[in-house]
């Protein structure tokens, strides 16, 4: 599934002018960068509430498909500039983490 | 290739910067033809060795050698030091401050995931500052 895909569903918005072609592998949900540094893998989709550019730089080194900031947070404009320029997709979604998971993983099925 | 050596300063609570020496390490590692899970491996524990230095540090430096046998990283930071070397390979075991937990740090995952990637690892930690030195070992399935 790509990322595109998720845009069709209209719980997902994207937010900055990411690439959206690139394709989900898996998702992985933390709000701690350590975890998700040392468990994450390539071509993840993260999926968190931790607002800050940190986040983007652990997107980056990774290579993650993209970022979804769940439970409706408000992204900080430095968080979406930083994507922007690392060419990041950041898609926003009202859902919690947990059915952000659970929706993802309804929507593979379908794909 | 040619040998290469960088030397990177790290401020204190430049969280802002933190990962700049994780990103041109990747960087220059993917130039040389290293498969994308050797350098993977080496991005983590330079990300997290740099992190160490930006949240727990008064500021120090990274000196990255890279050449065809072994990739060498070397942390030196001017203090205040790590209390209790064992607590802090701990896993879930933190020091770090509020500033750190609100920018997503401090998990307590650090040392332990830069142990579970390197090759060759020492710690040495006084008050004066501590150095840490990461080695990976380039393998035949090292490259793409």
């Amino acid at each position: 599934m790509k990322i595109k895909d998720l845009l069709e569903n209209n719980h997902f918005t994207l937010i900055n002018d990411g690439v959206v072609d690139a394709e989900i592998n898996n998702v992985f949900a933390s709000d701690l960068l350590s975890h998700v540094m040392g468990f994450a893998n390539e071509d993840d989709c993260l999926i968190t509430v931790l607002n800050n550019i940190n986040v983007l730089g652990v997107a980056s080194l990774l290579d993650f498909s993209g970022v979804i900031f769940s439970h409706g947070i408000k992204v900080n404009q430095a968080v979406i500039d930083k994507a922007n320029e690392l060419d990041i997709p950041l898609l926003s979604t009202k859902l919690t983490t947990a059915e952000t998971v659970v929706m993802i993983h309804e929507l593979g099925n379908n794909n | 290739m040619e040998n290469y050596i960088k030397v990177h300063e790290i401020e204190r609570n430049d969280i802002g910067n933190a990962g700049t020496v994780a990103s041109l390490t990747k960087r220059e590692l993917k130039k040389r033809g290293f498969s994308r899970e050797f350098v993977k491996t080496i991005t983590i524990g330079v990300y997290e060795a740099e992190i160490n230095v930006v949240i727990h540090s008064y500021g120090g430096k990274a000196t990255v050698e890279i050449n065809d046998e072994i990739i060498t990283i070397t942390f030196e930071d001017v203090g205040p030091g790590i209390e209790n070397i064992d607590n802090a390979m701990t896993e879930g075991f933190s020091t770090a401050s509020k500033y750190a937990i609100e920018n997503g740090f401090g998990a307590g995952m650090g040392l332990p995931n830069i142990k579970s990637v390197a090759d060759e690892m020492s710690l040495e930690s006084s008050k004066e500052g501590t150095t840490l030195i990461i080695k990976f070992h380039v393998k035949e399935d090292s490259y793409l």
